[in-house]
């Protein structure tokens, strides 16, 4: 293969206008980058009249070229290292091209032994500017060794500006476009999250959609825990559990910077410093990954990454994407979690609530919570089972309507808890169907903060049974009294009654006529006498009869 | 004829007793004292001893199981103007012949000391 067809410099113009025009119209056919590259790679080495045409496009992240499209090359000299020497590729970085004339004679080895292996013998590399800026590389390589005029570099440097233009406009459209439907997935996923204060939800809501809308193999959301400052793994879609399981990531460089707040995106993660786990990424399958903080009111509290199967150099907007939802969830993570604190709280005050419902109700006497204006706030099971009332009947009466039929009560002693704020306790007599009754009514204040009396606890004890026993006590210290005193003059009285009534019958015995009939009425009424001390001794219980001038006496 | 210890904290009621047995033929030692009462049987022979139950000092079961101690033999009548289960359970397991309650009519009083000396009663009866 020789130069571009030489002629006159007519013909030679026409010629360059005829390639540049099918150039342009290829390029203008298509306005996805990839086929711009493909279409300019494929149709050139015919146009132009050379063997092979490689572009590279520049990664910003690693200031690499990575191949974009090829043609008329094997994957073994494309998967080369070093795409050339570093001069070579340090001019065509700075704007300028270079032309090698024969790659035999090329210092870089490796090049040199790769192209020699392709049969490739010249190659002109053409910088690909957009804006002054180069964002590529065009190559343009022939089997046969030959020189490349100045007017094929200018042409071809025309030709390399104008695939520029082609790619950066299709990118940028493509750009947008991806823009555009991560802004309407940015929305699906805040409508989602926004539906629902579940946690679970919310953390799978944003692995699943995040992942999907990023075309990526595996997602996960790993979250700080306050107390230990470690990241807990939360969330995961699409990874084993091998690989999630391979240790702490906190360490890792890529962790720290996503935890300082700035998005991390790797595109090569088995040559990157920044991961330590490659041998795990490399069994997962994973190439690249983006990691990004996820922030709740400017607070980092966890980090999200994306990870991919593919060599990927994450776009602006896919990282902006991947932030905008990172910080949609994060403000969806701390209201859930907020709800759930509240759950839980709300949860523990409602079993408070019930637990001390329960002791109230286990307390045997009458309780009452009565507020300021004097109305029924609680009351325990013992009262509402005494009185035969609900719950909802009572609650909110008014403490007098209350005892309405108890009229012989007063209530002074509820007005005294409320206006000094002192313990207050009354014990009031009431008859029943079934006899007396007594009832002690404590009434203590709740006071609040401000010193004042907010509640009055009443506690209303049956003192019935109570006072019924010390009744009981009282008549039995009686009785036994009676009986001791009855038991007492029996004793003293029996031996001077033995006594007399010895002598009397002796007496009688002995004297005969004169004061026999006598001493007969003392013996008579000494023995009525015996009888009553016999009584006496005998007693165990007594009843009593009238006396005179209303007095009682007990009966013998 | 017996020899009869007679102890009551109350003077007549000692005298009327010994008065009664003193008719019936008896030598009546009358006592207000228990520590006389006990000196006294320790000295010479008792057949019969009378005996309150409520004394100054002691009781009269106490002295009973003095004098049993020293007499065994010794008949007994234990007299009380206040019978109780106890006293009564405890005077006849020390082996008095009876208990009765004050006061006591005087023929009953002779009959109960008749029927004690022959030997006659019925041990361990009760006469509350």
């Amino acid at each position: 293969m020789g130069q571009l067809k030489q002629g006159s410099g007519d013909t030679q113009d026409r010629r360059y206008l005829e390639v540049f025009r099918q150039v342009t119209r290829m390029i203008s056919m298509v306005r996805d980058p990839q086929q711009v590259m493909e279409n300019i790679v494929h149709n050139l080495p015919e146009l132009m009249e050379i063997d092979a045409c490689t572009i590279r496009l520049l990664d910003q992240a690693t200031g690499t070229f990575v191949l974009g499209a090829a043609a008329g090359l094997s994957p073994e000299y494309l998967a080369r290292p070093d795409v050339d020497a570093r001069e070579t590729m340090d001019m065509v970085a700075s704007g300028q091209p270079v032309a090698t004339i024969d790659v035999a004679e090329s210092a870089h080895l490796p090049f040199r032994e790769a192209a020699l292996r392709e049969g490739v013998q010249s190659v002109l590399t053409l910088p690909i500017a957009f804006q002054d800026r180069v964002i590529g590389i065009m190559r343009l390589l022939t089997r046969s060794k030959r020189a490349f005029t100045e007017q094929e570099i200018s042409f071809s440097l025309v030709l390399a500006e104008q695939a520029g233009i082609a790619i950066s406009n299709g990118g940028m459209l493509k750009q947008l476009e991806r823009q555009v439907n991560f802004l309407g997935e940015v929305q699906v996923i805040s409508r989602l999250l926004g539906s629902t204060l579940d946690l679970d939800v919310v953390l799978q809501t944003i692995v699943e959609r995040l992942s999907a809308g990023m075309r990526a193999q595996g997602c996960t959301i790993r979250l700080l825990t306050p107390q230990t400052n470690r990241l807990e793994l939360v969330a995961s879609v699409g990874l084993s559990r091998e690989y999630l399981q391979r240790g702490e990531v906190v360490d890792e460089k890529n962790t720290i910077r996503a935890l300082q707040g700035e998005p991390v995106a790797i595109s090569n993660v088995l040559e990157d410093d920044r991961v330590i786990y490659k041998n795990h990424m490399e069994r997962e399958g994973i190439k690249s990954l983006l990691a990004v903080p996820i922030k709740a009111k400017d607070e980092v509290i966890g980090i999200i990454r994306i990870l991919a199967r593919e060599h990927r150099s994450f776009s602006r907007a896919e990282i902006n994407f991947s932030m905008a939802v990172a910080e949609v969830g994060g403000a969806a993570i701390a209201n859930a979690r907020t709800y759930r604190k509240i759950t839980l709280l709300f949860n523990h005050i409602e079993e408070q609530e019930v637990f001390l419902a329960n002791i109230l109700d286990c307390i045997s006497h009458q309780l009452l919570v009565i507020d300021r204006n004097r109305r029924v706030a609680m009351a325990n099971r013992a009262f509402l089972q005494i009185r035969g009332k609900k719950e909802s009947e009572v609650l909110g009466m008014d403490y007098g309507r209350l005892h309405h039929s108890e009229n012989c009560w007063d209530y002074g002693h509820l007005d005294q808890v409320l206006s000094t704020g002192q313990m207050a306790t009354v014990v009031r007599e009431v008859v029943e169907e079934d006899g007396p009754h007594w009832y002690e009514r404590t009434a203590t204040p709740m006071i609040n903060e401000a010193g004042e009396t907010e509640f009055v606890i009443e506690i209303i004890r049956d003192l019935t049974a109570q006072r019924r026993l010390e009744q009981e006590s009282i008549e039995r210290s009686k009785l036994e009294g009676i009986i001791e005193m009855a038991g007492a003059v029996a004793h003293e009285i029996s031996s001077p009654l033995f006594a007399a009534l010895g002598s009397a019958q002796l007496l009688e015995v002995d004297r005969h006529g004169q004061g026999l009939e006598e001493i007969g009425m003392i013996i008579r009424n000494l023995k009525a006498i015996s009888k009553l001390t016999a009584k006496m001794a005998e007693m165990t219980g007594y009843s009593s009869r009238a006396y005179v001038g209303g007095r009682r006496i007990v009966s013998l | 004829m017996a020899e009869i210890l007679v102890l009551d904290d109350v003077l007549d009621a000692a005298v009327l007793i010994e008065k009664i047995l003193a008719k019936k033929g008896h030598k009546v030692h009358t006592f207000t004292e228990e520590e006389e009462a006990l000196a006294f049987a320790g000295s010479a022979a008792v057949e019969l001893a009378v005996l309150d139950i409520k004394l100054q000092k002691m009781s009269g079961v106490q002295v009973l199981a003095r004098l049993k101690e020293i007499h065994p033999e010794m008949h007994a009548i234990m007299l009380t103007g206040f019978p109780t289960v106890e006293t009564a359970r405890e005077a006849i397991s020390l082996g008095a012949d009876e208990y009765c309650v004050k006061p006591i009519d005087r023929q009953e009083l002779e009959d109960k000391v008749e029927r004690a000396l022959k030997g006659k009663n019925r041990k361990g009866a009760l006469n509350i």
